[in-house]
């Protein structure tokens, strides 16, 4: 069976995270998808791991095998004109180009729509970057941790008894870059859709610092409503959302609505404190909850992670466990869902990776190949461009493959 | 020539709270009509939660849910009562997409399953994003965005050094939820497009939020090993970090990437000759001494407004910005000269600042053609120009209570 976007063929030029995440996407849902790299090292993912036994290793990095699944990966060197050219050759018969290649790095690339879509006018060319193509900040340097700062989201985070003077907190890993890769692929396949009614494609420009302002929640409402900043300091509006320790770990405390709080006080017997005016509703409860938090911690703390949780659960209180690794890889309730799958590489072996998170009735989601092993698919991408032994030689010779 | 990408393409949003809200409204972006079904007798958690302009509460004066319904339709129904649920089956009958992000049951429940719906509109597109998704024995589980921060395992992997799990964001789980849903039914739109065939999408948003950190979920895979939290530290670059500036707690962002940043950083910070100190002559050297040097940096960011140290990092080609806050963001000079914000006319609120498509395209231009909807605003036009209803039968049913 094809998967739901079999049939597009997409190149991308994609160091780290955002390009590459949007094309796994896409790759996984049938797209075949051609990801080029400069030769001799290759994606910065790949420099990244983890790695088996902290071993760096080119082809064994964890987070470039997990990134370019379904992909095939050829090298070549876009600042080079031979390399150039060799991308013209791939666009003219590709649906999208998707690249993060940074604005000032773009003119020396190739990286010219108007120039692409006068060999290709039905290419779609989606260009993510930091800050845009345009405006003030349009040219500066970014990193995952800067664009977090940038999106106003690590001013959210961190904080806390004994810790307000440490620093705003960035989240985990590479977060930007996911967030960005996957709101990029929703506006490519936009772009695709309307490619497929008009026959024209088109550039889409993507700034990553906007996409992360767009989700940086209450922060940004509540600085054009109320004209406040929210900070990792101070309180949230509601309560309880928090985290709380238990004898074996972290639980999450989630009562958003009041009959979730109705319910929770059940379960805790009822004790005469709940009844405090000053718990009354959730918006006291965020103002008390210096208070509230302990009285509810003391209560919490006999209990063990999975008891509470399922105590909760079961009264339809969507607390949740502060997960770790080896709980999720072990979770009976993903495992049932198949989302964890194994896959083997030639240089990494079998291992298991994080699978689809949706599962579509018509179009089956698979890992028909692991991710490429840098240069992996010259000979024959290449080949299918119609380029001799001898093109290959002289591409070779002047270090553009 | 300058219709939007989805023009013609229209939703029925069942949708609620947060996730689901936010998926439609990347539809909406792409400039499908998305019509959402509301009840006042069961109002949206985002009408009823601050912020408001003046404090003064209103279900349609919230400041979340005008951020996350821009450009949407809003259609009162009582899906209690038969009647709306032929509404809604009419509807469905005249739409491409169905969404919604009601817990695992409750769409067949109100008996508008994936399986009716498709005997309706054979082609029709369906996704469900309940926060475990439909199937697996922890389906009936109830879920919300913040939880799923914790659930994902992000909360174990982020904090400082030391220091016990922290949030993410405030309500990561929800967002990221709804654009994977997007994703998938952008995915099977193309797919429709193509071949005529419609489906039923299964988004689970733990697992939605677990895409988001395989660098520690292949650690284990791998390893057997529970990556450490590591603060703003980064393994492969320092310094790394968020570092205080000028006034009260401000805060500005910067990351070293190599050994020519971190000359060009030394430059910069007036002390050329630390880059020849053996502390921090290498990247492994200035992880084993990252304290050290985390001190050196912070006594030069904090003589420095966050916007100097930008300026100055930057214009060394070192990556850096400050760590803006809410207010810093809707006033962005940068970002306003971008026409990123939309401010449009709201019979409520004014004229707010609210954040827009963090995209644009050449040809198909999206835009946001209209604030957020008040409550049942576009009732009667939905049920006249899209169900088919005349003026009497719209009568009845607002005299029957159903339309509210």
């Amino acid at each position: 069976m094809p998967g739901a976007l079999s049939g597009f063929r997409i190149i991308e030029c994609g160091e780290m995270v955002s390009a590459a995440y949007a094309s796994k996407l896409m790759a996984d849902m049938g797209a075949e998808v051609i990801k080029i790299e400069s030769p001799h090292v290759g994606d910065a993912a790949r420099q990244r791991g983890p790695f088996p036994g902290g071993e760096p290793h080119a082809e064994k990095s964890g987070l470039y095998l997990f990134l370019n699944t379904n992909k095939r990966g050829i090298t070549l060197d876009l600042e080079q004109a031979q390399g150039q050219e060799v991308l013209q050759r791939l666009v003219k018969d590709a649906d999208l180009l998707i690249h993060n290649v940074h604005p000032k790095h773009m003119p020396a690339t190739g990286l010219d729509y108007g120039r692409l879509a006068a060999i290709n006018p039905g290419l779609v060319m989606t260009s993510i970057t930091p800050f845009g193509l345009r405006g003030p900040h349009a040219e500066y340097e970014a990193s995952d941790l800067t664009l977090w700062n940038a999106g106003g989201l690590c001013f959210l985070n961190g904080g806390g008894p004994g810790t307000d003077h440490l620093p705003p907190l960035k989240a985990f890993g590479q977060q930007s870059g996911f967030t960005a890769g996957v709101h990029a692929a929703v506006a490519s396949l936009g772009a695709l859709f309307a490619k497929l009614r008009g026959g024209l494609g088109q550039h889409v420009e993507f700034s990553v610092q906007e996409c992360l302002m767009g989700i940086s929640e209450f922060g940004t409402m509540m600085a054009s409503y109320a004209g406040m900043a929210v900070t990792r300091l101070g309180h949230k509006p509601i309560q309880p959302l928090d985290l709380l320790e238990c004898k074996d770990g972290w639980i999450f405390i989630c009562c958003v609505e009041e009959h979730h709080w109705h319910s929770f006080v059940d379960l805790m017997d009822n004790p005469e404190w709940a009844t405090e005016p000053i718990f009354e509703d959730r918006l006291k409860r965020g103002e008390s909850w210096d208070a509230l938090k302990l009285l509810i911690q003391d209560w919490v703390k006999d209990f063990t992670v999975q008891d509470l949780y399922l105590k909760a659960q079961a009264r339809r209180i969507p607390f949740a466990p502060v997960s770790t690794m080896g709980y999720l890889l072990n979770s009976e309730h993903l495992n049932a869902r198949g989302f964890f799958v194994q896959l083997d590489h030639p240089e990494a072996g079998s291992l298991t990776y994080p699978g689809a998170p949706h599962i579509c009735s018509e179009t089956p989601w698979e890992l028909r190949r692991p991710a490429p092993c840098l240069g992996q698919h010259n000979a024959e991408v290449y080949a299918e461009l119609g380029m001799t032994d001898q093109d290959m030689a002289a591409l070779q010779q002047a270090g553009a493959v | 020539m300058s219709r939007p990408p989805l023009d013609g393409i229209r939703v029925t949003d069942f949708c609620w709270a947060w996730a689901g809200p936010y998926g439609a409204l990347q539809l909406a972006h792409l400039g499908a009509e998305v019509i959402r079904i509301e009840s006042a007798k069961r109002l949206c958690p985002s009408r009823l939660i601050p912020p408001w302009p003046d404090n003064e509460s209103g279900v349609n004066r919230a400041g979340y849910f005008n951020q996350y319904n821009q450009g949407k339709r809003s259609l009162t129904l009582d899906l209690k009562a038969p009647e709306a649920i032929d509404i809604a089956k009419t509807l469905v009958s005249k739409s491409d997409i169905v969404m919604n992000n009601f817990a695992s049951g409750v769409m067949e429940k109100l008996g508008v399953g994936y399986d009716v719906l498709r005997r309706i509109k054979p082609d029709i597109i369906m996704v469900s994003l309940p926060g475990y998704g439909t199937s697996g024995p922890e389906k009936d589980f109830v879920s919300y965005g913040p939880p799923q921060v914790a659930q994902s395992g992000l909360s174990a992997l982020t904090g400082y050094v030391g220091g016990p799990p922290m949030m993410a964001g405030f309500s990561y789980g929800d967002p990221n939820g709804g654009v994977h849903a997007t994703f998938a039914v952008m995915a099977a739109l193309l797919h429709r497009e193509k071949t005529g065939q419609g489906q039923y999408i299964d988004l689970s948003q733990w697992e939605a939020a677990i895409m988001l950190l395989p660098e520690a979920l292949m650690d284990y895979s791998m390893n057997g090993t529970q990556p450490e939290r590591m603060g703003n530290r980064d393994p492969h670059m320092a310094p790394h970090g968020v570092f205080r500036s000028k006034g009260d707690d401000r805060w500005v962002s910067l990351s070293v990437r190599d050994e020519a940043e971190w000359q060009r950083l030394c430059e910069v910070m007036g002390q050329p000759e630390l880059s020849s100190d053996t502390r921090f002559a290498s990247l492994a050297a200035r992880k084993e001494n990252e304290a050290a040097l985390e001190e050196i940096v912070t006594a030069w960011t904090q003589e420095r407004t966050a916007d100097e140290a930008t300026q100055a990092l930057q214009n060394a080609g070192i990556p850096a910005y400050p760590a803006l806050d809410a207010l810093d963001m809707v006033n962005s000079p940068h970002v306003g000269a971008r026409d990123y914000f939309v401010e449009l006319e709201h019979p409520e609120v004014g004229t707010r600042r609210h954040m827009g498509i963090p995209w644009t395209m050449s040809r198909t231009p999206c835009e946001i053609r209209r604030p957020a909807p008040c409550l049942g605003q576009d009732t009667d036009a939905v049920l006249t120009d899209v169900v088919g209803l005349s003026q009497d039968e719209i009568a009845a049913l607002r005299e029957k209570d159903i339309l509210t």
